[in-house]
């Protein structure tokens, strides 16, 4: 058996172990189903609509988190090579990361009504910040005798981007992209709370106010697995793309 | 060079003003350099020439400078007002060595050297050429079977090797050091000061002169023909000290009674700072 799949047993173990309890604990005292549904209550409320909405908030949050990073990046780049700029605009970046999305979510279904739109733009919205953060303090750590380096045979600014600043910054950028997969989910699913008739977000509502705990839980635990899905997905590109830095475990 | 250093068979030859100098070629030099960080000064009027095909060693105690001074041979500084750096031609290649290797840890030993051959709007050379040149300063620093290694699978010796061989890729006249192997072992760093001498040598590269700055008196004596003193901040050039010892320098130089006279020449004027 090898390392990689024995490593991968142990949250599967624990992860099951958990249910058994949680099965268990619901029947030995007799929990009312609204209150705390059974693993196997909740797994025989899963319809095939599910998937769908699932399907309708994944796509949600990727747009948002997609278009969050690609803005968010473009926004440092002008950022680091310009200081007024830079001055000018942080604060503002600050007050809108401030903002609680949460109140900012109704005036996005008034503006963009309760299409993907305003989820996308929810969806935006939270994943900005991380990245334009991480994004400026990635491309200034470069280090200066790399600088020197580069200005010594005369490299010009772009070739300084291209060849120094964007790599260096690669390791920020991936963190703040794994900070983002979790909050892409929130704004997508907070925009669905306001005004949506599909999503993940809808389904929670709705079944909140049916009392229909299990089908709740089924889109609780979908709402988590897309978060895991898109932070998987990200991790495994980290890996790709950064060989360069160690990972060694201490 | 064996002329240079028969002229100073002397020992107080470090007093009299260094003789036919007017017909040595001047590399590079820097007159009247003082340059000041806001209210700190840094250097208070440097005054150093370069001659060709010299080994310099600039001396003096920590954050006094030296690095500073490197600056601004490069001119990645430049001086205060009244300063002046002057280089033999227009076209002076110079070389930097960190005191940190400063690779690129995406790129392979190769690409690193590669690298600087690449920047510039003038392209000086085609990416055949580039790496033809690459490869060959790589062979040169003896890592000719690491070229495709990345740094981080490189020991700290490597390292500084293939830095060295970024350095020399351009062929450049003039090579800055700036304390290259002070955070290397001691027997790494024995190991490399050779090569680097034996590079210098070496028709194979274009190296005629180098400014090492070195906080090691004994590796200064060993290395250089003149070793410069600096005094502390603002620093300025306090002696300038030439090394008796026979060219080319060789491994067990180090029991010569010249080695030891200068060894101590350099202690005693480092106390008197």
């Amino acid at each position: 058996m090898t390392a990689k799949l024995k490593d991968s047993l142990y949250p599967l173990g624990f992860g099951l172990g958990f249910l058994l309890l949680w099965e268990l604990a619901v029947r030995l005292f007799s929990i009312p189903v609204y209150l705390l549904p059974a693993p196997t209550a909740v797994l025989s409320a899963v319809e095939a609509s599910l998937g769908s909405h699932m399907l309708v908030t994944l796509m949600e949050s990727l747009a948002g988190f997609m278009l969050a990073n690609i803005l968010g990046f473009v926004t440092a780049v002008i950022f680091v090579h310009s200081k007024p700029i830079e001055k000018g605009a942080f604060p503002l970046a600050i007050a809108l990361k401030t903002t609680p999305l949460v109140a900012l979510a109704p005036l996005l279904v008034v503006w963009l009504g309760t299409g993907y739109s305003s989820k996308i733009v929810a969806s935006t919205l939270i994943c900005f910040f991380p990245i334009l953060v991480n994004s400026v303090k990635g491309l200034k750590a470069i280090e200066y005798e790399a600088w020197e380096l580069f200005s010594t045979y005369k490299g010009t600014k772009w070739e300084i981007f291209w060849k120094l600043r964007l790599p260096t910054s690669l390791p920020y950028i991936f963190s703040a992209l794994k900070i983002s997969t979790s909050l892409a989910i929130v704004g997508a699913i907070v925009g669905e709370f306001v005004g949506a008739n599909k999503g993940l977000g809808y389904v929670v509502l709705v079944s909140s106010y049916h009392m229909d705990t299990p089908v709740m839980f089924s889109a609780i635990i979908a709402s988590a697995a897309c978060g895991l899905l898109l932070f998987w997905c990200v991790g495994l590109l980290e890996k790709k793309v950064i060989f360069w830095t160690r990972s060694d475990d201490l | 060079m064996t002329a240079v250093i028969k002229e100073q068979k002397s020992f107080m030859a470090e007093h009299r003003p260094l003789q036919k100098s007017k017909e040595r070629e001047v590399m590079l030099s820097l007159s009247d350099c003082s340059l000041s960080f806001g209210e700190v000064q840094v250097l208070n009027r440097v005054n150093l020439d370069v001659y060709r095909n010299e080994f310099i060693s600039i001396l003096g105690p920590s954050g006094c400078g030296k690095s500073t001074m490197l600056r601004l041979m490069l001119q990645l500084l430049g001086p205060d007002k009244g300063g002046m750096v002057t280089y033999a031609s227009s076209d002076l290649s110079l070389g930097m060595v960190f005191q940190k290797p400063v690779l690129m840890p995406w790129l392979t030993a190769l690409q690193n050297v590669t690298l600087p051959l690449e920047l510039g709007n003038k392209k000086k050379f085609t990416k055949q050429e580039a790496r033809e040149k690459a490869e060959s300063a790589l062979r040169l620093v003896g890592l000719q079977d690491f070229m495709n290694h990345f740094p981080h699978q490189l020991s700290g010796g490597m390292q500084q090797r293939a830095a060295i061989a970024r350095a020399l890729a351009a062929d450049p006249a003039v090579l800055l050091m700036d304390e290259p192997f002070g955070a290397l072992d001691e027997l790494t760093r024995e190991k490399l000061n050779f090569e680097l001498l034996r590079l210098w040598e070496s028709p194979e590269t274009s190296l005629s002169s180098i400014v090492m700055v070195t906080h090691s008196i004994q590796e200064s004596v060993l290395l250089s023909d003149r070793v410069v003193m600096m005094s502390p901040r603002p620093a300025g050039v306090t002696d300038i000290i030439p090394v008796p010892l026979p060219s080319p320098r060789e491994a067990g130089m180090e029991e010569l009674p010249e080695f030891h006279y200068t060894v101590k020449e350099l202690r005693k004027r480092v106390k008197h700072l």
